[in-house]
């Protein structure tokens, strides 16, 4: 008899990991191809210091290439702030989406949830499946940049990296569950798509314009992206306010999602 | 099975969409060990009603009872013990036919050993390929074997011949009956009537989101339409024109005067008796009463006629 335990979650699992293998790769290239510049880039006298001082101030501010010219601000200024973002808030988006609302328009939502299966449990199953693999990326990006540290000369400490795949997965997360709690409200991949795309570059967009003036520095505070990197965790180390805020949101959608499902009709 | 030996009862069981209104007021009352089918053109509410009694929607009003549990509140528990085959089933897993029907039985009541095997045999259909290589005919016989490998007490088809050829047909419709034998439930649907015929003891015919009738196939047999063709010598088209022209079930009455017999056909509408009483005074050479096509007289309760019907195939 085969094991019955979380069938939901093994099943996406399984259907998943060969797109969980390109996310890695895609992840493990962007690091291997920008970590090992550093050694002949960074310092403040460098080539790269003097370049990014021609650049106009606001452009420097919205990349938050601003400590470009240290180990942490590079890794976050290439990878976690800008390419790795990207990356995992796609995958967390494509996953989100395809959950449940590419799931209820391809049509095999149905016969999912014609069998012996929860909407609760099926919801959090799925997720716990997003979450596991998006956690996967996390950790990988936490260990490439943790072997790449003393050959790249990035000075970082193994806490504060820790603290900074926390705030990336955190983000990853953030966007993975309201794209799932839009398909679970409406059913439609567009809409989930969307939503999830949507927040992850308002937070950005909100980000790089509170990144130009004091004054408008409050917009970092409700930027998912501020509450992730804001503080700089990779210099600073945790920002416990933010990681709460990254992941409160998180458990939120995710319980908007279960009461969206169980109260709705499914199209067929 | 419930005290009242229903398996399956709606009453007043009512959906709107929005201002649509796909299933208005239906009641049905299937019996437990009975294979029950439901016929109507596209649209009737077949699929609504079915995906009512699995929890997939909602009710707007009106409420169902199945295997004595409603839907809404009987949760996975009832439905592990349906077996369900969606209408428009959209199978596109890379797995293999057998890893997904691995997946299926962890989410459904438990399979016995060789269940799966013995089922996708019959039907002709090999496990080992991936879901998405497989034709539509062949993802059916998945969806059918998922329905029917955990042996539920109800099994919810939704045309579940689409797609199958007619060998294949045949096959399945002996495993509705033989899971009728030993006690299971089935409830199907179809707008090919000749295999609700074939399979079923009770029809009920939907349109429009309501149940226009109920009926036994025997019944509905009796109301049926019968083409007849008889031969007759010695007599003249006016003398039968004359003896038929009284009966007010027979239509379509044409008689050609030949070298031969005289010939007439006709075409007899529900009791057959006063045709062949008309007909016995004369000497008749040849008499051919087509079996009642069933299809032909459902089409007439829905008051379109046969070619728009087929049409819509």
């Amino acid at each position: 008899m085969r094991s019955n335990l979380l069938p939901l979650f093994r099943r996406s699992l399984g259907d998943s990991w060969r797109s969980l293998i390109g996310w890695s790769a895609g992840v493990a290239g962007a690091l291997f191809l920008y970590l090992p510049l550093f050694p002949s880039l960074g310092g403040s006298e460098s080539q790269m210091a003097k370049l990014i001082s021609t650049l106009p101030p606001q452009l420097v501010r919205t990349l938050n290439y601003g400590n470009i010219t240290t180990g942490a601000g590079y890794t976050e200024s290439t990878f976690y702030g800008l390419i790795g973002f990207l990356l995992i808030t796609i995958a967390a988006v494509a996953w989100g989406t395809a959950a449940i609302a590419g799931d209820e328009e391809n049509g095999s939502l149905e016969l999912t949830l014609a069998h012996g299966v929860s909407r609760q449990q099926l919801v959090l199953e799925r997720m716990l499946a997003i979450a596991v693999r998006l956690a996967w990326l996390a950790l990988l990006s936490a260990l490439i940049v943790l072997a790449l540290n003393a050959p790249s000369e990035l000075h970082l400490t193994v806490a504060n990296e820790a603290a900074t795949a926390a705030a990336y997965l955190g983000l990853g997360l953030l966007a993975a569950t309201f794209a799932l709690a839009v398909g679970a409200l409406t059913g439609r991949r567009i809409y989930a798509t969307s939503a999830g795309a949507g927040i992850a570059v308002l937070g950005y967009v909100l980000n790089a314009v509170g990144n130009q003036t004091q004054s408008l520095d409050w917009l970092r505070d409700i930027s998912p992206y501020g509450w992730a990197f804001h503080h700089t965790p990779l210099t600073n180390g945790a920002d416990w306010g933010g990681l709460g805020l990254l992941y409160g949101f998180s458990i939120l959608f995710v319980i908007v999602a279960v009461i969206a499902l169980r109260r709705r009709d499914i199209a067929g | 099975m419930t005290e009242s030996g229903l398996a399956i009862e709606t009453r007043a069981l009512t959906k709107k969409y929005g201002r649509i209104t796909a299933l208005d007021g239906i009641d049905l009352a299937v019996e437990a060990g009975s294979v029950f089918g439901m016929i109507g053109p596209n649209g009737a509410g077949k699929t609504t009603a079915m995906r009512l009694l699995l929890d997939i929607v909602r009710p707007t009003s009106g409420a169902a009872s199945v295997l004595g549990s409603d839907p809404r509140t009987g949760g996975p528990a009832l439905r592990r013990q349906i077996g369900f085959l969606p209408g428009e089933l959209r199978l596109d897993a890379r797995i293999t036919g057998r890893a997904l029907l691995n997946h299926f039985a962890s989410i459904s009541g438990p399979v016995a050993p060789g269940a799966m095997n013995a089922i996708a045999d019959r039907l002709g259909l090999d496990l080992e390929r991936r879901v998405r290589t497989l034709s539509k005919g062949n993802k059916q016989k998945l969806g059918i074997v998922q329905a029917f490998m955990h042996e539920p007490r109800l099994l919810v088809l939704d045309e579940p011949t689409s797609g199958l050829d007619p060998i294949v047909q045949q096959e399945f419709l002996a495993m509705v009956r033989e899971a009728s034998a030993s006690g299971q439930t089935v409830f199907l649907s179809s707008h090919v009537l000749s295999e609700i015929q074939q399979a079923a003891d009770a029809v009920a015919i939907l349109r429009s989101g309501r149940v226009v009738t109920v009926s036994s196939v025997e019944k509905l047999r009796l109301t049926a339409t019968r083409h007849v063709r008889a031969g007759f010598v010695g007599v003249t088209a006016a003398e039968l024109h004359q003896a038929l022209s009284g009966i007010p079930n027979l239509s379509g009455l044409a008689v050609v005067n030949g070298d031969g017999p005289t010939e007439l056909t006709a075409t007899v509408t529900g009791n057959i008796d006063p045709f062949v009483k008309a007909i016995a005074r004369f000497t008749v050479a040849d008499l051919s009463v087509e079996e009642p096509d069933l299809e032909e007289s459902v089409l007439k309760l829905y008051g379109v006629d046969t070619d728009e019907a087929s049409d819509e195939k």
